[in-house]
C-alpha cells in the first residue's frame, strides 16, 4: 500500500488529494493507514483525524456496499423526503450515517442532486431514482437484496 | 506614530496590534482566544473595536488589527457593546454553566432571556486556543474534530494519544476552564491518559511529566534540563543574583 502515497510528493497540499484515494481504495479511511500517512507525510495524526472528520465525502466508518444517498434539500424536503428516509430506516434499520449490520447499505443525507424537478430523489451508488413514494422504496431496496425478511 | 484609544493618546509601533497598544496603556479589552503567547488566532471576536481611519469606520478584532496609520479607536461603543452583547448570548447558549462567560454576561448586560441552551456540562467555546498552544507547545496532540453542531477538541478518535506528552498546556490556557487535568498521588491524567508526575528536586513537589521532559530534552536540545519546579528556578536565580550583589 506504500505505493499509493508514494504517487504523491511529501507535500501538505497533496495530504486531501492522498484521503480521497484512500477513501476509494477502502471504501473508508482504515485506522492504520491514517497513522502511516501521517509518518509518511510527518504531519501529525491529529491534523489529519481533523481533516478526515471534517469532510464529508471522507469516512473513519467502514461503509455499505450499497451507499443510498437520500437528498433532503428544499425541494425533496418539500416533497417529503422524510417519508422516504422513514422508509428506509423501517425497512433497513439504519439512520442517516450508520450502516447495516451485514455490512450491506449505508444511508446517508445530501443536500441537493441537482435533480429537483423530479423530487423526492434518491441515488443508490450512483444509480438516480426519482419521484419517490414509499412502496417504490420497499421495492427497490428488495432489488438491492434489502428487507426480504419480510 | 501616535494612535488614540478611547481618547488617550497612545505611542505605536507599525504593526503592533490594538490589543498590544491599549494593554500596554492600561485600557482594558475583553478577549477569549488571546494569549500574549499565542497570538493570532482571532477566532472569538470578543475583542472587536471600532476604528476610524481617515474618517472611514469600521469594526475590528483588536488581537489581531495591526496598526499601520495614525488611527482613532473606541473599545466600548454602543455599538461594540451591542456586539459584545450578541457574541456573549450565543456563547452562552453553548455553554450555559460556565462562569467565565457568566461573568462575561454580567458585565455586559446581556439579557436573562435563554433562547436556546446547550449542554449544561459544555465549558468550550470551541476557540482552538489549546489546540494552538499544543501545536507550539506541546506535541500537536489535539485538534478540533467533526464540523457544525458536533464539532469538538479531542485527540484522535477519542483514544489516549500516542503524541500526547501530559504537558498540561491546553489546560492552562483554556479560557474556560474546560480541560479536565487531574492530580492524585503523583500522578495526571488529561485526554484520558496516565502520566506519572517527576518531582523537583529541591522542594519535592510534583511538578513535571516525564514525558514533557524527554520531549524537552529531544527536541529542544536541552542537555541537562535539571528537575526543578518553576518557583525554585526562580528561588536559585534570585539567590544567585543576590550572591552576585553580595559580592559587589
Ligand atoms: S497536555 Fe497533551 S494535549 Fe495538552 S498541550 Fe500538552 S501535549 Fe498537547
Ligand atoms: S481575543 Fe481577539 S478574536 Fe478572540
Amino acid at each position: 500500500m506504500r505505493t499509493l502515497f508514494e504517487k504523491y510528493p511529501k507535500e501538505k497540499r497533496y495530504t486531501l488529494s492522498i484521503l480521497q484515494d484512500l477513501q476509494k481504495q477502502y471504501g473508508y479511511i482504515p485506522k492504520d493507514k491514517l497513522i502511516e500517512l501521517s509518518q509518511y507525510m510527518g504531519i501529525p495524526l491529529s491534523r489529519l483525524y481533523s481533516m478526515a472528520t471534517f469532510y464529508k465525502a471522507l469516512s473513519l466508518k467502514p461503509k455499505g456496499k450499497y451507499i443510498i444517498k437520500v437528498c433532503d434539500g428544499t425541494a425533496c424536503h418539500i416533497r417529503s423526503s422524510k417519508t422516504i428516509l422513514d422508509e428506509i430506516e423501517n425497512t433497513l434499520g439504519i439512520k442517516p450515517g450508520e450502516t447495516t449490520d451485514d455490512g450491506k447499505f449505508s444511508l446517508e443525507t445530501v443536500n441537493c442532486l441537482g435533480s429537483c424537478a423530479i423530487a423526492p430523489v434518491m441515488v443508490i451508488n450512483n444509480k438516480y431514482y426519482g419521484k419517490l413514494t414509499s412502496s417504490m422504496v420497499r421495492e427497490i431496496l428488495k432489488e438491492y437484496g434489502g428487507a426480504d425478511d419480510e | 506614530m501616535k494612535i488614540i484609544i478611547d481618547n488617550i493618546e497612545c505611542e505605536a509601533q507599525k504593526d503592533e496590534t490594538l490589543l498590544q497598544i491599549a494593554r500596554r496603556n492600561d485600557i482594558h479589552i475583553p478577549t477569549l482566544c488571546h494569549n500574549d503567547a499565542l497570538p493570532g488566532l482571532g477566532s472569538c471576536r470578543l475583542c472587536v473595536v471600532e476604528i476610524v481611519d481617515k474618517g472611514r469606520r469600521s469594526v475590528v478584532a483588536s488581537c489581531i488589527y495591526p496598526v499601520r496609520n495614525e488611527i482613532e479607536v473606541y473599545t466600548c461603543s454602543d455599538k461594540i457593546k451591542n456586539i459584545r452583547r450578541n457574541l456573549l448570548m450565543l456563547l452562552r447558549g453553548r455553554v450555559p454553566n460556565d462562569e467565565t462567560i457568566k461573568k462575561l454576561c454580567k458585565e455586559y448586560l446581556v439579557p436573562d432571556r435563554i433562547k436556546f441552551s446547550g449542554d449544561k456540562d459544555e465549558h468550550c467555546i470551541l476557540c482552538g486556543l489549546c489546540v494552538k498552544a499544543c501545536q507550539e507547545l506541546g506535541a500537536s496532540a489535539i485538534s478540533t474534530v467533526n464540523r457544525g453542531i458536533t464539532k469538538k477538541v479531542t485527540t484522535p478518535y477519542d483514544e489516549p494519544s500516542a503524541q500526547c506528552i501530559g504537558c498540561g498546556s491546553c489546560a492552562y490556557v483554556c479560557p474556560t476552564d474546560a480541560i479536565k487535568i487531574e492530580e492524585k498521588d503523583g500522578i495526571r491524567n488529561i485526554w484520558n491518559k496516565e502520566f506519572q508526575l517527576l518531582r523537583c528536586t529541591r522542594c519535592g513537589k510534583p511538578f513535571a511529566t516525564k514525558e514533557q521532559l524527554e520531549y524537552n530534552r529531544e527536541k529542544l536540545g536541552e542537555a541537562h534540563v535539571k528537575l526543578l519546579c518553576e518557583s525554585c528556578k526562580k528561588a536559585i536565580i534570585a539567590e544567585k543574583l543576590k550572591d552576585i550583589y553580595e559580592k559587589v
